[in-house]
């Protein structure tokens, strides 16, 4: 009785902690030993305890420890062989190959409005032309799920004096060309740490750093944004080409501001990036499960005397 | 049984045996790598205002030899790239070559003003949200993309060219049918 009570606990936990791989995922501690530790112990327990009831009356439970075995060992091969956890960046209207899953992942183009509203999905494009809109809710793709995470990034509009659209360029980064800041670097203030980029104007000789403030960081400063309480702004602290200071400004998101011989807008939102963790084989994981369920249900039945007469 | 215990602590040390340590979280910039790397690909097309009014796009001109030259008016590389643009495209326009000049964010009357300075006559088109170059991961500017009649990507490439190097480029392109 002790070794059944035993056995249903490590099956309960092992379903448990294989299921927050798919509930909860890019943990990092899936990959730690302790974890796959537990599992590789909950695999051998149950199947120790599948074996001995094989023939007995336990059979109906043996059954029901192997399906949990079978969802430890999906989760356990996803913690031993499945990739860590990758954070895929894309500027918008760009393409990454992502050559361990076969597929191509489209970060679609944004215009200001959209930026602001967030919720812009990432496209995933097989080598056979199948597409699938990835947003928050994970995607399986073998020993893996994708998902989108937004994350603050900003739509940089520059403007002369005389009102004329100006090119901007991200020197610091792979998307040159790119209107759509990404926040890829981080600052500490205090004991905050807060996004920035780096936008120049080339045809102004400037450039501009823009430092992300979430509406709780403008609360820990004490600052109010003009925009309300809920809306995040940017400081943009605007140098000549030799780095010399030439203005700083607290932007309110979609409003213009006048710094430094710029007019700059900068409209403030999300967008997605791709987060590439490992996953139980669903299959394995789905078959282990139904098969604990309904053996675990059958096991409470009554069983029919071994000796009935036809 | 004993046998047994002896087979569970070995799977069970083959099972974790193969354990390399979680590695931490990280990052990849998608981003990168230049236009070269594009060649093969779909053309990706948006429709923009053109020069002298209505919008065009690359994918407008599918079945004809596409050249895309990203540029833009405060670039000195791209103001020098511009005689040899504009003497392929008199040259070859009649041959199935278009030739499309994708100004990167600035407005239609400054990207006018300096075509019209320039002597330059293929069309000028004005990517205000420069989703041309963005798309096409330019690193710099000048960039060239050239697009087959397929509407893929022929060859994508990096900072000013002369007309000696298009000719090379473009000359098989339209000699092949």
């Amino acid at each position: 009785m002790k070794s059944r009570a035993g056995a249903l606990a490590f099956a309960l936990a092992a379903i448990a902690l294989t299921l927050a791989q798919e509930l909860y995922p890019a943990q990092t501690w899936y990959h730690d030993w302790q974890y796959i530790a537990f599992l590789a112990v909950a695999v051998v327990a149950l199947a120790s305890y599948a074996w001995q009831a094989r023939n007995g009356a336990g059979r109906r439970l043996a059954l029901a420890l192997i399906g949990a075995a079978a969802v430890a060992v999906a989760g356990l091969l996803s913690g031993l062989i499945g990739p860590d956890t990758v954070t895929v960046i894309g500027t918008p209207g760009t393409v990454s190959p992502i050559p361990d899953l076969g597929v191509a992942a489209f970060f679609n183009p944004v215009d200001p409005a959209g930026l602001a509203r967030g919720g812009t999905t990432i496209t995933l494009r097989r080598r056979d032309g199948a597409a699938v809109d990835v947003g928050a809710r994970p995607v399986p793709l073998g020993l893996a799920v994708v998902f989108a995470q937004p994350r603050p990034a900003a739509y940089v509009v520059a403007r002369d004096a005389r009102g004329n659209r100006l090119t901007v360029t991200q020197p610091a980064n792979a998307s040159f060309l790119s209107p759509v800041l990404l926040f890829r670097q981080s600052q500490s203030i205090h004991d905050r740490t807060l996004p920035f980029d780096t936008v120049a104007v080339p045809a102004e000789h400037r450039v501009a750093r823009v430092l992300y403030f979430s509406p709780a960081d403008l609360a820990a400063f004490g600052r109010t944004p003009a925009a309300g309480a809920d809306q995040p702004a940017a400081v943009l602290s605007v140098a000549d080409d030799g780095g010399a200071p030439q203005g700083i400004a607290l932007a309110a998101p979609g409003q213009e501001a006048d710094v430094g011989g710029l007019r700059l807008t900068i409209t403030l939102g999300t967008y997605p990036v791709l987060v590439v963790a490992s996953a139980p084989q669903p299959y394995a994981l789905l078959g282990g499960l139904l098969l604990f369920v309904f053996a675990g249900g059958w096991s409470l039945l009554p069983s029919r005397p071994s000796n009935s007469q036809t | 049984m004993r046998s047994y215990r002896a087979v569970a602590a070995v799977a069970l040390c083959a099972l974790t045996g193969c354990y390399s340590g979680g590695g931490p979280a990280h990052s990849v910039d998608g981003g990168g790598g230049g236009p070269a790397m594009l060649a093969g690909a779909p053309a990706v097309s948006y429709a923009i205002p053109r020069v002298g009014g209505g919008n065009d796009s690359v994918g407008a001109h599918r079945g004809s030899i596409v050249l895309m030259n990203f540029w833009a008016t405060w670039c000195p590389p791209c103001q020098e790239e511009m005689p040899a643009l504009e003497t392929l495209y008199r040259r070859d326009r009649a041959r199935g070559l278009v030739v499309l000049g994708i100004d990167q964010g600035e407005s239609p009357a400054t990207a006018g003003a300096f075509a019209r300075a320039h002597g330059v006559t293929f069309p000028i088109l004005v990517d205000a949200d420069q989703q041309y170059a963005s798309s096409y991961v330019s690193v710099g500017l000048p960039t060239t993309v050239i697009v087959g009649r397929t509407g893929h990507v022929v060859r994508g490439i990096d900072g000013a060219q002369t007309l000696a190097q298009f000719e090379a480029i473009v000359d098989p392109l339209l000699a092949a049918k």
